[in-house]
């Protein structure tokens, strides 16, 4: 095993133990904590307002593939579909959840079947709801907009993985006057966003959903283990920017290069 | 902690499958670059998913298919659902066609296949590129409109001079304009890009871990 494969095993081990111990200790103690983002603030205004209208929420969960690192991101977005569920339940109309990749469209069924059960309204489940629109990235756009144009429909949540063809999603939403609110990991995809949707999630406040949705402590807990490497992380730049001043760098990497 | 473990069966494999992978890519080849058992539990494994993925992808066709024939015995959207549902079974039949073909010739034989992605799919495809490029300048100039504040203003210049500047002549005409944009790409965008780039890495990194430790739960079991 090699110096930076050590460093990255005990980089997830600190990780999973910061998580873990806040999620033991905390139990939503950093719920008060969380820096307002005015994106769930409208969000949560949203939902009731959809369950009070008896209207619809539509979530899209993008294209991640299951198997590649973009699923992170739709995993997030499945946490806030399961929370959106549990938010607008007593409403008339179920939330709709939409997807651009096979495995994951059996993931939103497993979850909306599974949030239903879960808060015992399965007879609110309706298999419909939870629709591949989709396979390549403009048919899943195109295939989307039959949701996002639902006059029944008042909030479209995009958190997923994406490509610049969100943007046909999200100027349908503009379009029809309702709330747009997207995140991704994808970066040219995050700066369409940023001109396109009502309410943009820029950089990692989109991993930040489930602690905003109410998902869990564990995920309240994962953002306070974030900010500490994230600090970490800083203070490592601006001691690498010191040292290229200082012009000691190519000592660093003289001295540690060979071991990594 | 709030461990869901309301299918312990399926959490318990979940779990154990994913510490198995990510120990696989620490601990997945010897020093004389050899894959070790775990390393190759790994990709078997890995492998094992892709096959899933592909097996998903039939669950996914019949997804589509099941929920635009429910649209058009409602006739909701009826017509677009059917030619959906027509283009399916010829694009299904023109492939089984030729993947007998292929069989019974001995030889690749997917020209009618291609011709549908060439002369139907990508044309399709680059339209919706062409529209992309409309909604885009359209948006960029409702964004004023609707959040006007200093970042949007710099986010507007900033793409126009980046625009600008990527025509020739420009480039040829005020080298200082090229200069500055070349700057504006290679330092901001680059460090702001990092700086986003970790943000992610950092939520990517929580998500699994959330996962592999069973609090988050895409999966029900």
């Amino acid at each position: 095993m090699t110096i930076s494969g050590l460093i990255g095993l005990a980089f997830i081990l600190v990780f999973s133990g910061l998580i873990i111990l806040f999620t033991a200790t905390g139990r939503g103690r950093f719920e008060a904590n969380l820096r307002r983002i005015p994106a769930f603030a409208r969000l949560r205004r949203a939902i009731g307002l959809a369950v009070e209208a008896g209207s619809r929420l539509h979530i899209s969960i993008g294209r991640g593939n299951l198997t590649s690192p973009e699923s992170a991101v739709a995993f997030v977005g499945l946490s806030a579909l399961e929370g959106m569920i549990r938010s607008a339940s007593t409403g008339d109309n179920p939330p709709i959840a939409t997807t651009g990749d096979a495995s994951l469209a059996i993931l939103v069924r497993d979850a909306l079947s599974g949030t239903y059960r879960d808060i015992g309204n399965i007879e609110q489940y309706d298999p419909t709801t939870g629709q591949l629109a989709g396979f390549t990235p403009f048919s899943y756009a195109v295939g989307t907009l039959p949701a996002v144009q639902d006059e029944k429909t008042t909030a479209h949540i995009l958190i997923g993985h994406f490509g610049s063809e969100v943007a046909l999603i999200t100027d349908a939403g503009e379009r029809s006057g309702n709330l747009t609110l997207a995140g991704t990991d994808n970066l040219p995809a995050q700066a369409i966003l940023y001109a396109t949707a009502q309410e943009p999630l820029i950089g990692e406040e989109v991993y930040a959903s489930g602690a905003y949705l109410r998902a869990g402590p564990m995920h309240i807990a994962s953002l306070k283990a974030q900010d500490i490497f994230r600090w970490g992380l800083i203070l490592v730049i601006i001691a690498g920017v010191l040292l290229k001043i200082a012009g000691l760098d190519q000592a660093i990497v003289d001295m540690f290069g060979g071991l990594l | 902690m709030n461990l869901k473990l309301k299918s312990p069966i399926s959490t318990a494999i979940a779990i154990g499958v994913g510490v198995v992978v990510l120990l696989g890519y620490f601990f997945g080849g010897d020093p004389a670059g050899e894959l070790t058992t775990l390393g190759l539990l790994r990709d078997f494994l890995l492998q094992g998913a892709i096959v899933w993925a592909a097996v998903a992808m039939l669950v996914g066709i019949a997804n589509l298919a099941s929920v635009h024939l429910g649209k058009v015995r409602a006739d909701e959207e009826g017509s677009f659902s059917f030619i959906l549902l027509l283009s399916l079974i010829i694009t299904l039949g023109v492939g089984l066609y030729d993947i007998i073909k292929t069989h019974t010739d001995q030889q690749l034989n997917f020209q009618r296949t291609s011709w549908i992605f060439n002369y139907i799919q990508l044309p399709i495809e680059t339209s919706l590129m062409a529209v992309l490029a409309v909604s885009l300048t359209y948006a960029a100039v409702r964004l004023l409109t609707r959040r006007l504040n200093l970042l949007s203003a710099v986010f507007i210049g900033v793409v126009l001079m980046l625009l600008i500047g990527a025509v020739p002549q420009v480039a040829a005409l005020a080298p200082l304009f090229a200069e500055i944009r070349n700057w504006i790409l290679q330092i901001p965008t680059m460090a702001g890009a990092r700086g986003i780039l970790l943000g992610v890495a950092l939520g990517t990194i929580a998500t699994g871990i959330r996962i592999l430790t069973g609090g988050d739960r895409p999966y029900r079991g």
